[in-house]
């Protein structure tokens, strides 16, 4: 991937030095210093991730928890891979509500802060399990996991449950699908070659455009497009 | 008029048009804590459910004997959202000699029960971002009479939106099997819309869909009268008077003895009234957004002449359809209540009923009080400002309530016109008899 960047770089000429061409500039000058290409690739995509976890939540309705976190599950998708990524997500998400069903039956009452870090124990616990579980698995994408991918979604159950113990299952099971939804679109969106290759060779424009997109999505009044099917009895009687 | 989605208001218009811009951050704070919410209402005299403990620390609530309270009360937390974090018991019962309370979910509590969701109240379990809160004791409102057959085991609220001094809408929040007895939509509680003007239930709506009855019974939903409604929109334009929460949504209990009681006040109301009265909240803000709005009774009477309900509309159609002449004399209420008979034609080419000038101030409609606002209009004299009244008049056996536009009409022989708007379910007749041809044609020169 890395290689193939590269040859990208290689192959875009430049023009002298100037306002539209300085990232160009720079993005070669830290290339040849040994940053990673990648990693330039995901920080220049980023902000794309961020406006358009924006614009599903004012355009299209679909809210998720905040903008932090399905961004970097997005990240973790990358990391991992979706399919590992979403199997330790669903393993955290069940073995958090598991434990909150299994404290509510048995009627043990803890404090707000204990309660989250007996929850944290549990969680780490299920990971550890599916890591301990990887020679029988056979994948090697498991093995490969790092602590940062996990680490994140060790603090997204943290906002799950937090959402659980303070409003409706419901809202937190819904909740969690939007936050899903909303980082494989990201993910779909950051791993793409086409838009890797467009964000190298132009990044001025690129950011410029998302710049330009963030304001007008902000002073957009105009109903959502799940508000017109919401509201949408009001119109047909 | 049919409805269109630029009549709806949704989530982006609500915090960006209005919920921001008109409520600065001193309104929201008030708003966002219960507490303050109560304390700057009682200063201002405006009732609201008493509070008999707050609990500020981990000692408040060691220190705190639960036997001392009555046997019914609710425990809230003060920043709570969408009604969680709630607790409401309704009577203390002996349990192996410590006490325990019933709740209203039919669930027995004992005071260590109490003392841990209020534990969790401080630490913030139920508050925005989960940031340290306040936990307090508060009087339980039961229900009122006119509600008790209609709502599961809780007290409905009723909640009203306020802009610009003016109740725009309002809906009855019914709590259901569903919603644990609790009065949020969220939870499964029904919508009821409101007819602004009369106070009496229009639609319900519940989980997605309309429903005409009382889930599991046969127990109609629409036509249901709330007590005390007017008091019920002014108190709700008062809390907006005296909190500066521009854009408010007031949350208001009937108590069954004392009357509207507020219980929350909401910066960003949710937009879920809108489905509950079939109508678009958008429309009607911008319709209020000018005006000069006096006091908390010209507000509400001016939202009672904008924002009455159709269904007014589709009790004159039952009642068959009337035919009336080009020339009626009609019935008219003056200000001291006394009844006068006036000439009026009736102009299907209008579409608001109109009244000379000089005849509105003989009957006494020009004062003040009776003005609901004032519209300016281009003539050939250049644009001035003209007043719209309330007036109330009968034609065709029909006693109709409208706005009217008070014109300078003074030669005219015709000193009320009635125009479209109180013609629905009319037919009118355009034959005149020959005197009356006589008249209109001398009129005419």
């Amino acid at each position: 991937m890395t290689f193939r960047f590269e040859e990208i770089l290689a192959g875009q000429k430049l023009t002298s030095f100037g306002p539209s061409n300085f990232l160009k500039y720079a993005i070669r000058g830290a290339v040849s210093a040994g940053v990673p290409t990648n990693t330039v690739v995901l920080l220049l995509l980023l902000p794309e991730v961020a406006a358009i976890i924006a614009a599903f939540r004012h355009l299209v309705g679909l809210r998720g928890f905040g903008i932090f976190l399905p961004a970097a599950l997005s990240l973790v998708f990358v990391e991992t891979g979706p399919v590992v990524g979403i199997g330790m997500f669903l393993i955290i998400v069940s073995v958090s509500t598991f434990v909150r069903i299994v404290l509510r039956r048995f009627k043990i009452k803890l404090q707000y802060l204990p309660r989250m870090a007996l929850l944290l124990l549990f969680v780490v616990l299920g990971v550890l399990l599916v890591l301990f579980a990887a020679p029988v698995l056979r994948r090697p994408d498991i093995t490969n996991v790092s602590i940062f991918p996990i680490l994140i979604l060790v603090l997204l159950a943290e906002d799950f449950s937090r959402v659980q113990l303070g409003k409706s299952a419901k809202t937190a099971v819904n909740l969690t699908t939007e936050t899903l939804i909303l980082a494989l679109a990201s993910f779909i969106f950051l791993t793409s070659f086409e838009v890797q290759k467009f964000a190298l060779l132009n990044p001025e424009v690129l950011l410029l455009a998302v710049l330009l997109f963030d304001f007008f999505l902000g002073k957009y009044v105009g109903l959502r497009l799940m508000e017109f099917w919401r509201f949408r009895r009001l119109i047909t009687g | 008029m049919p409805m269109k989605f630029s009549h709806i208001l949704g989530l982006n218009a609500r915090t960006q048009l209005f919920s921001y811009r008109y409520n600065p951050p001193v309104a929201r704070s008030t708003a966002s804590s219960k507490l303050k919410t109560k304390r700057v209402l009682k200063r201002a005299g405006i009732p609201v459910p008493e509070v008999y403990k707050v609990f500020k620390s981990v000692k408040d609530i060691i220190n705190f004997d639960y036997m001392s309270l009555p046997s019914s009360f609710a425990l809230k937390p003060n920043k709570g959202l969408g009604g969680e974090g709630i607790v409401v018991v309704k009577k203390r019962v002996p349990s192996d000699g410590r006490a325990a309370w019933i709740t209203t979910q039919k669930k027995k509590i004992t005071a260590d029960d109490l003392k841990l969701h209020t534990l969790d109240i401080l630490e913030g379990a139920y508050s925005l971002g989960n940031v340290p809160d306040r936990a307090f004791i508060e009087e339980f409102v039961g229900r009122h009479k006119a509600f008790r057959k209609y709502a599961f085991r809780g007290t409905p609220d009723i909640r009203v939106i306020v802009f610009n001094k003016v109740p725009l809408m309002a809906m009855l929040r019914l709590p259901t099997r569903q919603s644990a007895g609790r009065a949020n939509l969220h939870q499964g509680a029904i919508a009821v819309g409101i007819d602004i003007a009369t106070g009496i239930t229009t639609k319900a709506y519940w989980r997605g869909k309309y429903i005409h009855r009382k889930p599991g019974s046969k127990r109609k939903l629409h036509g249901i009268k709330v007590p005390d409604w007017t008091a019920v929109l002014e108190t709700a334009v008062r809390c907006q008077e005296v909190t500066a929460i521009g854009y408010l949504g007031a949350d208001i209990v009937l108590h069954p003895e004392k009357g509207p009681m507020v219980l929350e006040l909401n910066y960003q109301p949710g937009l879920s009234i809108q489905l509950a009265n079939a109508a678009g909240l958008r429309k009607r803000l911008e319709r209020v957004e000018d005006l000069k709005v006096r006091d908390a009774s010209h507000g509400v009477k001016i939202a009672k002449a904008l924002f009455m309900a159709s269904f007014a509309d589709r009790v004159k159609a039952e009642e068959g359809i009337k035919t009336v002449k080009v020339f009626e004399t009609i019935v008219v209420k003056r200000a001291d209540g006394k009844k006068v008979k006036i000439p009026a034609k009736i102009d299907t080419g209008a579409w608001r009923t109109s009244v000379g000038e000089e005849v509105a101030r003989e009957l006494g409609l020009l004062r003040e009080e009776n003005i609901l606002w004032k519209k300016s209009v281009r003539s050939a004299m250049g644009s001035e400002t003209r007043p719209v009244i309330n007036l109330t008049f009968w034609l065709a056996g029909r006693k109709i309530k409208t706005p009217a536009f008070v014109a300078k009409r003074a030669t005219l022989k015709f000193p009320i016109i009635i125009g479209r708007k109180n013609l629905k379910g009319i037919l009118v007749d355009p034959a005149l008899s020959p005197e009356e041809k006589k008249e209109a044609i001398s009129e005419a020169k």
